[in-house]
């Protein structure tokens, strides 16, 4: 198996405090990891990190074989790299559809103004995350978080990414959302899409998840199946603080 | 479909205007040529800030660039009318990188405050620093004129400004226009879809100059002078504000509302307050109209629009 | 010469210091610029002019109704604009510019667009180090230093300072610690109208009077909460003087019309280079 993404003694500092130290590790091609930790552990900021949103100290990042850590934000989703938000951002004055428009856009400006949506394929992904048709013509404000993370999912799928960052996806959902989500990433990775998962919720995450990375005050303390990182007592005592 | 639909209007519109000259006095036609240059500033200011949300208090700036190098092309070189506003245009297109590199690293408050700060800066440059070239504070007058005559530049000022309209109307409508305005709703989000916000970002900046030059230009020389009190001043940036915002910004329909409304408000006010007090109320009516509806005419008229489609369905 | 720009400097820094304290007390509260700042400074000189040459009142009660009215236009401002459009900082800065303009239309009204000269308000001349310099400017730091550090010590010593210094670095730790951000606004946006109106009696002595007078000083605190960044007095004081000299030196050294323009190549320079201002907080 080829790594899909190889993250390479990476090292971010805010002042005084390190929230990422010396951290690496991979995914390959079509496997599903599990990132968890306590909260401060610096997941979140690894997310941000491999998309740009802040621009690391230290340490490289490939993609596919490629240093991508010149690359910004954008070029980095256009290479296969897409994220969902914690706190999900969606374009407040876009209807469900155009908020999916907006991942599909190419990236010449020509093309933008020249060529009309693609309504068809809009459609389909507004479906396949489980829209019905009413609320694809809804405007975030009228949904509820559930529906929220789902269309995060759809922008984010719609950007065709061959990797993808999901950070709290099932935070503050229902259990039937959390259900209906972890069915539709069930879907997704038969698919072959690869994912990095960020989540407090283990029990979701336990069966979506090949492989577990712990990290703790940004360094990674365990690494291997679920199971086996939740037997670790280096991991309960991170948990559970001493 | 519905932008074939939308189209018939400014279809009405572009006819009723053009029939305009038969009914009413060439006074009035003045006046409008003023609303129509607001009009085509307001644009302007609309297709950056409305937008994309970086709020420039600077337009004025880019206007300047405009007509200053129109106006010392023909004034000092003799340089014909056809040459002389084309470099104005691409003038006004290379200033606007002042304002670029600036949204590069900040935004908001701080952007908008920038803006403002390189009007300042032109404006006092333009009197210190080779008056002869200049003019100065008084600035330069006996410009060449386009065309003469209140009725053809009437149809001039319309033609330019109905053609900039509609087009930046259908481009606001394709996925170009979308894709600029959520860089104003958030700009992280956009990056993170994969839309590379810098380069939309020179994009808008570069096309309101290319507007802004081009009105600037024609209206230096519909003047005939240029000065830069009258440039570089803040009833002048209020102005093309307030046409875009109370019209409706982001829309480039509302500006254009906006700035006919404002400037036949002046006018209209001229017979009962012929003293200074008709500015007091002129800008009090502004207020109000951005205090109650600061979303402007636009939306105002679309939400009525809703409610008879609505009440039509009930029937 | 050096004498000159050092004196002349640090006098006219005092008052930029009042200028600018002022205005950055509204931003750090509530982030957002008071464009309608400029109006303040308007009336403050207008009004003591209305009294104090007008109707020919004493000095000191003039210059108390002066700021007093300033006051007032604070509080509406705050009470009618702000609180409206309370969650966008774009439309507040709007709104208030709009509202600046409408102020200067009534100037013109009351008072005509032409240019007036304003008394001194303590006639005389002094030499200091052989610069000769007006008494009316010496006054006029004198009093900005007092009241600067009487707000020092206000802001510092006091609870209704403190509680103005929560809400500036975390409304919402300001409000679950029991304070009213809107109260603390309120008193702010009160406090900003007086130093403004001061400002704007000693800015119309040591110039003139003019409808459009309050552009260049707006600018000018603009300048000074940007280059010293938000939340900090004593920043606003140190570019309040950096801002003074540079202005004192270009006036005296190059041409007194460009010094407007090393003012706002100074802005646009601090904004690339160090956009939180040389001693703003950072905010995350």
């Amino acid at each position: 198996m080829t790594d899909l993404l190889e993250v390479r003694d990476l090292t971010k500092r805010f002042g005084g405090l390190t929230a990422v130290r010396n951290l690496g590790f991979s995914v390959s091609e079509g496997e599903s990891l599990g990132l968890i930790g306590p909260n401060g552990a610096g997941k979140t900021t690894v997310f941000n990190l491999i998309m740009s949103e802040l621009r690391q100290d230290s340490g490289e990042l490939f993609f596919q074989g490629r240093e991508i850590s010149k690359y910004p934000t954008h070029a980095r989703v256009k290479l296969g790299i897409a994220r969902t938000y914690q706190v999900p951002r969606p374009f407040g004055e876009m209807t469900v559809t155009e908020n999916i428009r907006m991942g599909m856009m190419p990236d010449d400006l020509w093309q933008m103004l020249t060529k009309g949506p693609q309504h068809d394929a809009e459609r389909d992904i507004g479906k396949d995350v489980g829209f019905s048709e009413r609320e694809v013509a809804m405007y975030p404000g009228e949904l509820s978080m559930g529906n929220l993370r789902k269309l995060e999912l759809a922008r984010t799928i719609a950007a065709e990414p061959k990797l993808l960052l999901l950070d709290e996806v099932f935070a503050g959902l229902t259990v039937g959302e959390i259900a209906q989500i972890s069915e539709l990433l069930v879907e997704k990775r038969k698919q072959g899409l690869t994912y990095i998962m960020v989540s407090h919720d283990l029990r979701a995450l336990a069966p979506l998840v090949d492989r577990v990375v712990v990290m703790s005050f940004g360094a990674i303390i365990a690494e291997g199946t679920f199971k086996e990182v939740i037997a670790d007592k280096k991991v309960r005592e991170a948990y559970l603080g001493q | 479909m519905g932008v074939l639909v939308s189209l018939r209007w400014w279809l009405v519109f572009g006819v009723g205007m053009c029939l305009l000259p038969l009914v009413v006095s060439t006074g009035t036609l003045r006046i409008l040529v003023f609303a129509q240059f607001l009009a085509i500033f307001a644009m302007s200011w609309d297709i950056l800030s409305g937008r994309t949300g970086y709020i420039s208090f600077g337009h004025p700036f880019l206007i300047g660039i405009a007509g200053y190098t129109t106006a010392m092309l023909t004034y000092h070189l003799g340089v014909p009318l056809y040459f002389s506003i084309p470099a104005a245009v691409v003038a006004t297109m290379i200033g606007s990188i002042f304002f670029f590199i600036p949204a590069l690293r900040t935004r908001g408050t701080y952007f908008a405050v920038v803006t403002l700060a390189f009007m300042e800066v032109l404006y006092h440059l333009m009197q210190v620093v080779q008056p002869k070239l200049t003019g100065g504070t008084r600035g330069l007058s006996g410009l060449p004129t386009i065309i003469l005559g209140a009725v053809p530049n009437y149809y001039l000022s319309f033609g330019v400004m109905f053609v900039i309209g509609v087009g930046l109307w259908l481009l606001i409508r394709t996925r170009l226009g979308t894709a600029l305005s959520t860089i104003r709703m958030d700009e992280d989000a956009a990056r993170s879809s994969g839309l590379n916000t810098t380069k939309l970002k020179l994009f808008a900046f570069m096309l309101s100059a290319f507007v802004a030059g081009i009105g600037g230009a024609l209206y230096t020389h519909y003047l005939g002078s240029i000065a830069p009190r009258g440039i570089f001043d803040i009833s002048f940036l209020f102005s093309i504000l307030i046409a875009a915002l109370i019209g409706g910004a982001g829309t480039i329909v509302g500006p254009i509302m906006g700035a006919y409304f404002l400037t036949l408000l002046l006018e209209f006010l001229r017979p009962y307050l012929p003293g200074p007090e008709r500015y007091l109320i002129y800008g009090a009516i502004t207020l109000l109209a951005y205090y109650y509806a600061p979303k402007g005419f636009h939306n105002i008229f679309g939400l009525l629009w809703q409610r008879l489609g609505a009440l039509g369905r009930r029937e | 010469m050096l004498s000159q720009i050092l004196i002349q400097g640090f006098l006219l820094s005092g008052l930029y210091g009042l200028l600018a304290v002022g205005f950055t007390m509204i931003f750090s509260v509530g982030r957002v610029l008071n464009l309608a700042f400029g109006a303040n400074i308007m009336i403050g000189g207008y009004v003591y002019f209305a009294l104090a040459q007008e109707a020919a009142l004493p000095k000191l009660p003039s210059f108390i109704g002066a700021v007093l009215a300033g006051v007032a236009f604070g509080v509406v401002t705050y009470l009618i604009l702000v609180r409206r459009f309370r969650d966008d900082p774009i439309a507040v800065e709007i709104s208030t510019l709009i509202l600046a303009v409408v102020m200067q239309a009534l100037i013109v009204m009351i008072f005509s667009p032409a240019p007036r000269s304003m008394w001194p308000l303590l006639p005389g001349v002094a030499h200091i180090y052989g610069v000769a310099v007006s008494l009316n400017i010496v006054l006029a730091t004198v009093v900005s230093w007092v009241v600067l550090g009487g707000l020092l010590v206000f802001v510092h010593k006091t609870h209704l300072g403190r509680a103005i210094r929560a809400v500036s670095m975390d409304p919402k730790g300001a409000t679950i610690s029991g304070i009213d951000p809107r109260q603390i606004s309120l008193v702010t946006w009160g406090l900003s109208g007086a130093l403004g109106a001061m400002a704007g009696v000693f800015l119309a002595t040591y110039t003139q009077l003019d409808p459009g007078m309050w552009v260049f000083p707006l600018i000018t605190a603009v300048a000074v909460v940007i280059v010293g960044g938000i939340g900090s007095i004593i920043g606003s004081l140190i570019a309040a003087h950096i801002i003074g000299f540079m202005e004192t030196i270009t006036t005296t050294v190059i041409a007194a019309e460009l010094r407007g323009v090393f003012t706002m190549l100074l802005i646009i320079i601090v904004l690339l280079v160090v956009p939180k201002g040389l001693f703003g907080r950072e905010e995350i």
